[in-house]
């Protein structure tokens, strides 16, 4: 029977092909579709599984943890310096540490942070050491510069036209491992030397500060200012003392700050905490509530792609019975040759039952396949871009797909072996 | 070899007046050989397909040596032709793809009983009907070829009846000379009963008996004259 089936697909070898890539054409679509999700899931919660607590000024939760967690350039509302300063004090607080962007650097962008945040997100240093001074600089696993390198910073990003700092050159005292978080594509400076490239922060610049209504909070705020607010910023430029002593006890009066992300020491204190920084100036969140709210719309998201995916297999699934029907009528006399030299009527069936089975099987397989390395190269891409590491791979739960789409295709190929099962040897010759 | 006898057999088919086959009373002895004759629309494919179980009549007894197969199951027709019957077609229904060998042997192997001794016999069968390539792959022989594969794939079983439905009909004079010849050495040395559906002169010639067919009955049967003469 083998001999025949391989004989039989040798001869139809190109409409067996067809069949197989529209099979896993099909299958793979789903199959990327769940995957990608199920990664970007996995993804994002362990890359914002060190932050237990953001605050920022009151505006859009979800934009604040995009901004200060997964760094994605987007103007933030600044809170007021006294945030971080009382932040700084409380008992209830492990560690807490400032960012501030609005910088980057071929490509990378520049976060102002402490050694505070780097000492207990990041353990130790793939090479070199932490900045001790305002011109120094840490970058994340990802970032192609070596120790030692020079960073002249660019207000903004070279894409939106942002302008190069004049006389501001940071240099990477060290490199982090990796972490499979946007924080590897990350180059970390002083939140000091940021606020001062910015014009904030020095004595002498406090009066222009106070001239200027809210100037903190803009000269500050992220990169993403536009160019608009780039041009207004220019006036603002100050310069870094690239040997000073980096200062990090922060006092009432610090510049405006975007995010400060917080370690509560305990959960009883975490809660406290959102709770106390959720008022009408300040908005407090828990980073993974956020995302549970995102994965519920990605969630919806999925839904609908994978009802598309669903639908397509569905139509193709059709498609092939109905093929496989013509087929079958067509190859009616070869049936009925069979029955009529004595082929049992089960193995006329078991011959068209496995043959389609075997294509379908095969073409599960191979979507399957293509389905992962589609994913993969979707996950690869968005790592390269995001620095997010997305965990692509089949779960116990994509094995049990595997087997319930095998045995629904099962089921499927059945139609046509019945329909070859009760066919007439007689009426099968005279065709 | 098997005797045939049939009493009343009738086969009609929905939408028709009359049958298209009606046999008050024909006998066939083992291992006789006979050809059976007429023009188109005699009812010579569906005697074919009454006697060879493919079919179950209307009404009336198709017994082979005391079974009568017009009682049997569908699936139990099917296990009796493929102990008893060798067919040989005219369009030869061999399977593209496949060598001459496979294709005498697909059947056995599709029933599970091709075991060794078969195998050997198949090649053994190949050679005595002239091909000397077994593993020649069926899409490049010729149509002579193709019924000597034929041939031997219906006598493989050494089955008890051998049935040919126009075993000449496509081939050119030469073949069909050799495919004539062949047939009847081979039921022969198996000790076949031998029916032929057939328009060959020649070969029927060479036949013990002429049935002949016309609008569903038999309308002349050389082996009654001579009695009666």
């Amino acid at each position: 029977m083998i001999r025949f089936i391989a004989a039989d697909l040798r001869r139809l070898w190109l409409g067996a092909v067809v069949v197989v890539l529209l099979v896993a054409l099909a299958t793979a679509l789903g199959v990327t579709v769940t995957l990608q999700e199920r990664a970007l899931r996995l993804g994002s919660a362990r890359a914002a599984d060190k932050f237990d607590l953001v605050i920022g000024a009151a505006g859009s939760e979800t934009q604040l943890v995009l901004s200060s967690i997964f760094l994605q350039p987007a103007p933030l509302p600044l809170m007021p310096g006294e945030v971080l300063a009382k932040l700084s004090k409380d008992p209830r607080v492990a560690w807490v540490a400032p960012v501030g962007f609005g910088d980057s650097f071929a490509g990378y962008p520049l976060v102002g942070t402490t050694r505070a945040l780097i000492g207990s997100t990041v353990s130790g240093f793939a090479s070199g050491r932490m900045f001790e001074k305002e011109g120094e600089a840490v970058v994340g696993a990802a970032v192609k510069l070596p120790v030692g390198a020079e960073i002249k910073p660019v207000h903004g990003t070279a894409a939106m036209g942002g302008e190069t700092h004049a006389g501001v050159v940071y240099h990477v005292t060290g490199k982090l491992p990796p972490t499979g978080t946007p924080w590897d594509r990350a180059i970390l400076v002083p939140i000091q030397a940021v606020w001062h490239v910015h014009g904030l922060g020095h004595d002498h610049e406090h009066e222009d500060e106070e001239h200027h209504e809210g100037g903190a909070a803009q000269v500050t705020q992220a990169a993403a200012a536009t160019d608009e607010h780039a041009d207004e910023d220019h006036g603002h430029h100050g310069s870094i003392d690239a040997d000073a002593a980096i200062d990090e006890n922060f006092a009432a009066d610090a510049p405006g700050l975007p995010a400060v992300l917080v370690k509560p020491k305990t959960i009883a204190d975490a809660y406290k905490l959102r709770q106390e920084y959720r008022n009408g100036n300040t908005l407090a969140v828990f980073p993974g509530e956020v995302l549970t709210s995102l994965y519920a719309t990605l969630g919806d998201a999925k839904m609908v792609l994978s009802a598309v995916a669903a639908g397509s297999q569905g139509l193709v699934a059709a498609a092939l019975v109905l093929v496989t029907v013509t087929h079958i009528g067509q190859r009616r006399r070869q049936i009925g040759a069979l029955r009529a030299f004595g082929a049992p009527r089960l193995s006329v069936f078991a011959i068209v039952w496995f043959e389609l089975f075997l294509l379908v099987a095969l073409g599960i397989g191979l979507g399957f396949l293509t389905g992962l390395a589609a994913a993969q190269m979707i996950a690869n891409a968005f790592t390269a871009k995001s620095g997010i590491i997305l965990p692509v791979g089949f779960t116990g739960e994509d094995w049990r797909m595997v087997l319930i789409l095998l045995a629904a295709s099962a089921v499927l190929s059945a139609v046509p072996a019945i329909l070859a099962y009760r066919q007439s040897p007689a009426a099968a010759l005279r065709a | 070899m098997l005797s045939l006898r049939i009493d009343n057999l009738a086969m009609s088919f929905p939408g028709l007046n009359s049958p298209v086959l009606q046999v008050d009373f024909l006998t066939i002895a083992a291992g006789e050989r006979v050809a059976v004759t007429g023009g188109s629309g005699s009812g010579k494919s569906t005697f074919i397909n009454v006697i060879t179980g493919l079919e179950r009549p209307t009404s009336g007894k198709v017994v082979w040596s005391g079974e009568d197969v017009a009682r049997l199951s569908e699936t139990a027709r099917d296990r009796w032709r493929a102990e008893h019957v060798g067919l040989v077609m005219q369009d030869f229904h061999l399977f593209p793809g496949l060598s001459a060998v496979e294709n005498v042997l697909l059947p056995a192997r599709l029933a599970r009983v091709a075991d060794a001794a078969l195998i050997a016999r198949a090649h053994d069968l190949l050679k005595s009907v002239g091909l000397s390539r077994p593993g020649q792959k069926i899409e490049t022989m010729s149509r002579g070829e193709m019924q000597r594969v034929a041939i031997a794939r219906a006598v493989l079983r050494k089955p008890g009846v051998i049935v040919a439905d126009e075993p000449t009909a496509s081939l050119d004079v030469e073949a069909g000379e050799t495919v004539g010849r062949l047939l009847l050495d081979m039921s022969g040395e198996t000790g076949s009963t031998l029916i032929v559906v057939s328009h060959d002169q020649r070969l029927i010639d060479r036949l013990d008996r002429r049935i002949t067919l016309g609008a569903g009955r038999i309308i002349s049967d050389s082996f009654r004259e001579e009695v009666a003469a």
